[in-house]
């Protein structure tokens, strides 16, 4: 059998790898350290934060303050931007001192770039995209859930022998942890030189745009091959009700929304109050992206449509017919309230 | 984009460009056409191409010039796969094969398949519009445009009772890929059935056994797949005895009557024809009233490419009560809804549709209803509609359905 | 540089929406379920394609599986493809990532003399999207995951490529060889040649391997190469909805529907 490099008699703490953009961790990563201050607690063992960067200012401090017993830093201008090879390097040194028993990752493009990478090097298990985590405590293992079959199945896997026990995590899973600041914890700066093979992958350019994020929107207006490219109700819709605008893979390839708008298995999957689906069929790659929704309200001419199975309220009528009157009702209730 | 390599793999050198553009250059000095390019269009489309002495009645009678600042020039294209120009297959997509350049074309060149012909060079040359290649590996797939489950193609009427067809029964009622998964259009393959059993009629449906008849891939110039479609789809109707088969989509009329390969006792038939049938030997006989002003509205591939016109208005003519009136285009000369020619599959923005222009040409009638006998007409013509209170599409199946079933409604006045 | 050679690892997947949980075994039932291509890998593939007609040289398609692969991986054969190689064994089966990743990796070294190698971004059944930057790490190899457009430049050995970020777009320079992961919709794949159909009935080009063909021992592959295993499996429930119709002309509904939603409103 493929070995790792120590097994479970060697190996403590839970680790979470967080990933920063501007002086700010990802949504993600605050997620993990909540549920990994959770998963220390019913280990009984320290959780350790993983920060690499250049310039990580008060980040170290930050993630103490959510939790973190220890915050390794890898503090470099040669890893200021996100780099396969020297990340993997530098994570897999520190894991190879620490030995831990569960590290976590978000699963964001590069969560999984990187843990994909470092399961290999380490020759462990992962489980990727986790939409539950939880532990066995007699026999000390990390369970995760993770979706497959277009978010028809769910499995739980394990990782008995090997270690760590990796995990990748679904962004919009878990909650955001409560930050002390008054928390003591242990910052501790990790050695790490450059490696000049690392040229091999270099990053010419990078565009990140201020960025929608839906897992954290309170209130959707999705639309669907439906509503035919005519945003202009729907546009006004999600601005009386301070929603934010998303829709279907078929929306995104016809350019009605960006593509980090598209909800579902492959897009984003959202947990609002309300979502408000429009022109939408249903289909399951879909809904998986709005059945964490508290109220889903479904509007299709198809009475057929699969959506409707999936909605608390259904209108089985035009969406360009229904739309302006329900605009008008928000827009007086608006006005009223002054 | 032009590949530096030949097709057996060989870095292109300055001959062989030349070759592409369709010019061989010898001795420095001769410049000679390619004829490898001019003979691949005769081949493709069975020597129609070379009747064409570039007239440009085509183009002017060509129904995209009414949406466009400029018509699709159809003699420009042959030219330019001849001389295999780049850049030739552009326009090549926005035909729907509506067959109104045949029909006015001096010298009787059947258009509408030159551009089929000419598809299927584009398409062993690898260029498609974004979108259809997607659908043609639905059809392979699933066996259906659509990309639903075969085995969901005959869920829509498990409550209905309808009888697996079986040698012997008067026809086969094929009912396509469009009836068994639109819901728009299950309400016309209902509407049909109805119609069958009010007039007796002993027939049966294959269910989820039913085959597509390679429409989609034929307009979309894979010649080969739809081949092999129709190969093994008359392979099946053959085993099965079907001797008459009854189509509720013009388009799959064409594919049984042109490309399947029957024996000769075998027909095909629309089903506005079968129902002429029915009403001329007396088997169908509405009885209520349906004081309705109906304009009929001419798909393509019942009237231009399949040649009849009156059948459809025979049989809306034997509904008492029933005004029909024409639109100012009508039979020969009447507007393609845009939906044929695979357009149906792809986006078209919404200043360009023809269905606009029919829908107003259908209002200057006065008439509440258009009538058609076309799934892709009714789809078309419906998104035209749209919002209109005062006029609506139905097909003729729908039409005379409920003119059998409601003659009590009828004279109360309620409209269907 | 000699001629471009572009392996694609391909993978034929149940459809997801016709897969169950046998409720007594709890475990996948795949017997209704109809096969396609696993989707994001005809992204990867029609990728390999273009560059092929960009560039010349040859792609070679790869793919770990059960006999019944081949009649799959012959259509790639229809669509442009010189070769194609499945990797059959019972030793193979049941593995994770980890497992199927060394398995591949012992592949690729075999076919050798290969300037790219290109995967689907992860797979419609398990989804881990982990096997990509397996096979790099295993070879030693630059990766770029999610990627959208790759453009070649042979005569220095390098690629650009363009990728899919949280929030945005990376435009990466990496050396060649190298593995990437082509993002599902980067493009549209083509579809079959029915030219080409002769080709894709020809013995020669469908080479099977066994374990014993791959430079790779028995406790790399499959279960034995595997850590992790799977504890359970269930149809994933979603939550009961009240599925309330709504009714009533379009004026009615929407007046009717404002009253429903009112609570879900929040002060932003």
């Amino acid at each position: 059998m493929t070995k790792s490099t120590y097994g479970p008699a060697d190996a403590r703490g839970i680790w979470v790898y967080l990933e920063h953009q501007e002086g700010q961790l990802e949504g993600v990563s605050l997620e993990l350290l909540r549920q990994g201050r959770e998963l220390a607690d019913a280990l009984q063992t320290s959780l350790t934060g993983l920060l690499l960067g250049y310039a990580l200012g008060e980040l170290p401090r930050l993630a103490v303050a959510c939790g973190a017993d220890v915050v390794l830093t890898a503090d470099h201008p040669a890893l200021q931007l996100y780099c396969t090879d020297a990340y993997t390097r530098a994570v897999t040194a520190m894991v190879q001192d620490g030995k831990p028993d569960v590290l976590l990752l978000g699963a964001t493009p590069n969560g999984r770039d990187l843990a994909g990478r470092l399961a290999v090097r380490l020759r462990t298990g992962l489980t990727a995209d986790c939409t539950g985590l939880s532990i066995d405590a007699a026999r000390r293992l990390l369970r995760g859930d993770v979706v497959g079959f277009g978010g028809g199945i769910v499995a739980t896997i394990l990782c008995p022998e090997h270690r760590p026990q990796m995990a990748t995590v679904r962004p919009g899973i878990f909650g955001q942890p409560e930050q002390h600041f008054d928390r003591q914890g242990d910052v501790r700066s990790f050695p790490v030189e450059p490696d000049p093979a690392d040229a091999r992958v270099r990053v010419l350019e990078r565009s990140v745009s201020e960025g929608v994020d839906l897992t954290r929107a309170g209130a959707i207006v999705a639309v669907g091959r439906g509503a035919r490219g005519d945003m202009a109700v729907l546009e006004r819709l999600a601005e009386l009700l301070h929603a934010e605008i998303g829709g279907t893979r078929v929306a995104a390839d016809f350019g009605w929304i960006e593509r980090e708008r598209q909800i579902g298995q492959t897009g984003v999957v959202t947990a609002p109050s309300l979502v408000i689906c429009c022109g939408i069929s249903g289909a399951i790659h879909f809904t998986v992206g709005v059945d964490k929704a508290e109220c889903v309200v479904a509007i299709n001419t198809d009475p057929d449509a699969p959506i409707f199975e999936h909605a608390d309220y259904c209108i089985v009528d035009d969406m360009f017919a229904v739309l302006p009157h329900l605009v008008e009702e928000l827009a007086k209730a608006g006005a009223l309230a002054g | 984009m032009v590949s530096e390599y030949t097709r057996t793999g060989r870095k292109k050198l300055w001959f062989d460009l030349m070759n592409d553009a369709g010019v061989v250059v010898e001795d420095g000095d001769i410049v000679v056409l390619n004829d490898e390019a001019f003979d691949r269009v005769m081949a493709a489309t069975n020597g129609h191409a070379a009747a064409c002495f570039q007239c440009g009645t085509c183009s002017a009678t060509c129904p995209w010039g009414l949406v466009r600042p400029e018509p699709v020039i159809i003699r420009h294209m042959v030219r330019e796969a001849q001389l295999g120009v780049p850049g030739w297959t552009e326009a090549l997509w926005l035909c729907t094969t509506c067959g109104q350049c045949t029909a006015h074309c001096p010298r009787g060149i059947d258009i509408s398949s030159v551009v089929l012909g000419l598809r299927s060079i584009a398409a062993s040359d690898g260029h498609a519009p974004a979108g259809l290649p997607t659908l043609m590996w639905n059809l392979h797939w699933d066996g259906n445009p659509y990309g639903r489950p075969p085995s969901e193609r005959s869920n829509w009427m498990a409550g209905l009772n309808v009888k697996e067809f079986a040698a012997g029964d008067e026809i086969l009622l094929y009912l396509g890929c469009t009836a068994n998964y639109d819901t728009r259009i299950q309400k016309v393959a209902r509407a049909l059935m109805q119609i069958f059993d009010a007039a007796g009629v002993r027939f049966g449906v294959l269910k989820d056994q039913e085959p597509c008849c390679g429409d989609a891939a034929r307009t979309a110039g894979h010649t080969g797949f739809a081949d092999e479609i129709a190969a093994n789809g008359s392979k099946l109707f053959r085993t099965l005895g079907v001797e008459k088969v009854v189509a509720i989509s013009p388009h799959c009329l064409d594919q049984f009557v042109h490309h399947f390969d029957m024996p000769e006792a075998f027909r095909a038939l629309h089903y506005t024809q079968y129902l002429r049938e029915l009403m001329e030997a007396g088997r169908l006989n509405i009885t209520g009233e349906m004081p309705l002003k109906v304009t009929f509205h001419d798909p393509c591939y019942l009237g231009r490419q399949g040649g009849d016109y009156e059948s459809p208005r025979q049989v809306l003519s034997g509904i008492n009560g029933v005004e029909l009136v024409e639109m100012a285009h009508n039979r020969e000369d009447a507007l393609c809804c845009g939906g044929g020619g695979g357009r149906m599959w792809l986006e078209t923005p919404a200043s360009e549709r023809f269905a606009d222009i029919r829908v107003a040409e259908a209002r200057e009638t006065g008439a509440e209803i258009i009538g058609t006998a076309c799934p892709h007409c009714v789809s078309c013509l419906e998104d035209g509609v749209a919002g209109d209170a005062n006029l609506r599409v139905a097909d003729v199946a729908e039409l005379v359905a409920w003119a059998l079933a409601k003659p009590a409604a009828v004279e109360a006045g309620v409209t269907p | 540089m000699s001629e471009l050679h572009t392996i694609v690892c391909m993978k034929v997947v149940p459809m997801p929406e016709e897969v169950r949980v046998n409720q007594e075994t709890m475990v996948l039932d795949r017997a209704n379920a109809r096969s396609i291509f696993n989707p994001p890998d005809m992204n990867a593939l029609e990728m390999a394609l273009k560059l092929k007609e960009q560039h010349g040289g040859s792609v070679s398609v790869l793919s770990m599986g059960p006999p019944f692969f081949e009649q799959y991986l012959r259509l790639t054969l229809c669509m442009g493809a010189d070769h194609v190689y499945l990797l059959s064994d019972r030793a193979f089966g049941a593995a994770d990532t980890l497992g199927t990743s060394r398995t591949l990796a012992a592949a690729i070294e075999k076919i050798g003399r290969y300037d790219l190698v290109l995967c689907g971004e992860e797979s419609s059944d398990g989804a881990t999207a982990q096997v990509p930057p397996g096979i790099a790490e295993w070879l030693d190899l630059p990766q770029v995951t999610y990627a959208l457009e790759a453009e070649l430049d042979p005569f220095n050995r390098r690629m650009r490529a363009k990728r899919e970020i949280k929030g945005g777009h990376e435009l990466l320079l990496v050396h060649l060889p190298a593995v990437a992961s082509v993002k599902m919709g980067a493009n549209e794949p083509r579809f079959l040649d029915w030219s080409l159909r002769p080709w894709g009935e020809r013995a020669d080009l469908v080479t099977v391997w066994a374990l014993a063909d791959l430079p790779v021992d028995l406790e790399e592959v499959g279960v034995a190469g595997s850590a992790t295993i799977v504890d359970g499996v269930r149809q994933s429930k979603s939550p009961e909805r009240r599925r309330e119709m709504i009714s009533g002309g379009a004026e009615a509904e929407a007046r009717e529907l404002f009253e429903r939603i009112k609570h879900y409103l929040r002060e932003q």
